[in-house]
């Protein structure tokens, strides 16, 4: 029966997309990297008179036409690099009040078309045996310690990762879990794409995004 | 209230929300008592701890098995470490629709269309025909989607990576498909008070082709003997409340669109797959069945859809409520609105019933079913752990 469902893969063929080192191939437009001026009316105050803060934006797409999404995927900030990870980078998830969009989108990285396996990026079940930790969601009362011991657990070095509006400024819904200056790596996103994701974390280690094929350059530390 | 009432219970009960308990018809303000049994160790016995957060759990809830060893004689589970509190009376009912949605994002199509429902009928909004047949096809691409995903996973703790890896790539097909129809991966801002907003290009074909790639996928999996015997027996359970594709599988012709006054179940010929086996296999089987039937109701459902734009609700008070038939089950909102403002919103998700279902289920069996059937009730712990206040 094994060799059965071996055969069967074999025949659907390669299904893996080469981003990051290619554009991507579908990118969603929300979210993205979004363009424009003006506009009021944003129910998270992520237009200011300074501009758009992409962290704190949940694409609700409230402020169109004033501004716009331009399909760009690399909306997120590396403070801080680890290559030590570069050949292979563990990560543990942590759910502190996610909505559940966001724990998918992580998982999704993991889906055939992005494989993150591919690029020696693995996800672990204990922070004993992580480098990263990825927090997603709000801060929530019940979780405080569940955070708390799973980073004291992680080994040094190690990289905190808030992934999503809520992780890294608490979005709609709350208030973030850790204040951003303990984040090394902060995605936006709500949630996020898992082509952002993927490029992010990419970062994270060293990782090239640089595009090869569309030469559209190496922009992941904004 | 133009489909339900304040009453005694009556008829099939759905779930409670923070006051009041929900009904087929009937809103009964008495909260329905859901026995909360402890469990004290026998001689021999010991406690496992799981979770809150562990690998091998997608959202973040404890468990407490009780057990000699292999055979588990109880599960406690507790859903609410991660509960968040959301700010949601007091706002406009489109203000309120951004945190609604985000109650549980992955279903969040459910929760926004029946929300958006129960504000309809509050406030005597008529929505169009051509928007309903949208709405159809927002619930049940969320329900093609979310059945994909507990079906994945109940391949994974049988280590079958290539149909896991397979149903993976079609669940990213179908979030990229919901991306080109909603304009966002997640349904998010795609429908409104009164309306919706959907693009209908290109989506036909490629429905069908996740019908004809899951029908493959389906059919070989059911000859795989290792695999059917990891479900069958597994998670037995047909007392009590049930919801959803778990009451469905236990032969119980329950559903909420067949209920529907609106969407155009009905007029679709749309008739819920009964079966006979009440345990992970029965589940496992009833969810790729609907996963077939969704694609179909799309594909009719596409040429009559349409989109209109949000309604004002400026200044406008009501009371209403409105049940959808989330991937899960039966979910229910209530809202009394005053003065174009939310007063009170109350909401039963079907993880609680779920939640209590799988319980029950767990006894008697054995450490390594526990993934299983676990997965197979395709329970989202996000709409549960939330205080909306
Ligand atoms: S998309 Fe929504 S959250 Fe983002 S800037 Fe526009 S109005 Fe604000
Ligand atoms: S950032 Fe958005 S998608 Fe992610 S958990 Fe928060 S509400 Fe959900």
């Amino acid at each position: 029966m094994s060799s059965l469902w071996f055969l069967n893969g074999v025949r659907k063929g390669i299904k893996t997309e080469r981003y990051p080192s290619t554009d991507p191939a579908a990118a969603p437009q929300w979210p993205s990297r979004l363009s424009g001026s003006n506009g009021g009316n944003c129910p998270v105050d992520a237009i200011t008179p300074e501009g758009w803060i992409k962290e704190k934006c949940i694409f609700c797409r409230r402020c169109v036409p004033d501004y716009q999404p331009t399909g760009d995927q690399d909306i997120f900030t590396v403070k801080k690099t680890e290559d030590t990870f570069l050949k292979s980078f563990h990560l543990f998830p942590l759910d502190s009040g996610a909505c559940g969009s966001c724990n998918m989108e992580f998982l999704s990285i993991f889906a055939p078309q992005y494989d993150a396996n591919r690029l020696g990026i693995f996800m672990v079940n204990t922070p004993r045996h992580a480098d990263a930790i990825i927090i997603m969601g709000v801060m929530t009362q019940g979780m405080k310690e569940a955070l708390d011991r799973a980073y004291e657990a992680m080994p040094e070095p190690k990289l905190v990762i808030a992934l999503g509006a809520c992780a890294v400024t608490g979005g709609i819904i709350g208030n973030a879990p850790l204040d951003r200056e303990k984040y090394h790596v902060e995605i936006a996103g709500c949630p996020p794409s898992p082509y952002t994701i993927l490029s992010a974390i990419n970062a994270a280690r060293g990782g090239s995004n640089m595009r090869r094929d569309s030469g559209s350059g190496n922009r992941e530390a904004d | 209230m133009r489909y339900y009432r304040f009453g005694n219970p009556e008829g099939r009960f759905i779930g409670n929300t923070e006051k009041y308990a929900a009904y087929e018809n009937v809103i009964s303000e008495h909260r329905h008592e859901i026995g909360a049994e402890s469990y004290q160790n026998l001689p021999g016995e010991f406690t496992f701890a799981y979770g809150p957060a562990t690998g091998g759990l997608i959202e973040s809830v404890a468990f407490d098995l009780h057990t000699p060893g292999e055979l588990i004689k109880h599960v406690g589970v507790d859903p609410y470490v991660k509960t968040r509190p959301l700010k949601i009376r007091g706002l406009a009912p489109q203000d309120a629709l951004l945190m609604v949605e985000r109650i549980n994002g992955f279903h969040a199509a459910s929760n926004a269309l029946a929300f958006e429902m129960a504000v309809e009928d509050a406030l005597d909004i008529d929505v169009p025909d051509r928007v309903w047949y949208s709405r159809l096809i927002m619930l049940e691409l969320e329900r093609i989607r979310s059945n994909l995903e507990v079906v994945k996973r109940v391949c994974e703790p049988a280590g079958f990576g290539v149909p896991q890896n397979q149903i993976s790539y079609l669940r990213e097909n179908v979030a990229r498909i919901i991306s080109r129809l909603a304009g966002h991966r997640y349904f998010f801002s795609a429908s409104s008070i009164g309306g919706c907003q959907i693009s209908k290009s290109g989506i036909e074909t490629m429905i069908s082709s996740v019908k004809r790639e899951f029908g493959e996928i389906f059919n070989a999996l059911l000859e795989s003997k290792i695999f059917l015997n990891r479900l069958q027996n597994n998670g037995n359970i047909n007392e009590g409340d049930l919801l959803g594709p778990a009451a469905r599988a236990a032969g119980r012709n329950v559903d909420a669109r067949l209920e529907e006054m609106h969407m155009p179940y009905a007029d679709l010929g749309f008739k819920p797959f009964i079966f006979d086996e009440p345990d992970a296999f029965g589940r496992f089987y009833v969810r790729s069945q609907e996963i077939l039937a969704s694609t179909d109701m799309i594909s009719e459902a596409l040429e009559h859809s349409g989109n209109s734009s949000a309604t004002d609700t400026a200044g406008a008070s009501g009371e209403g409520a409105a049940r959808v038939e989330s991937p899960q089950g039966d979910l229910f909102y209530y809202v009394r609105i005053t003065d174009g403002r939310i007063e009170d919103i109350q909401m039963s998700s079907p993880s609680l019933l779920n939640i209590e279902a799988f319980r029950k289920s767990m006894a008697g069996n054995i450490f390594t079913d526990y993934h299983f059937n676990w997965e197979s009730f395709g329970i989202w712990i996000s709409e549960l752990a939330v205080v909306i206040q």
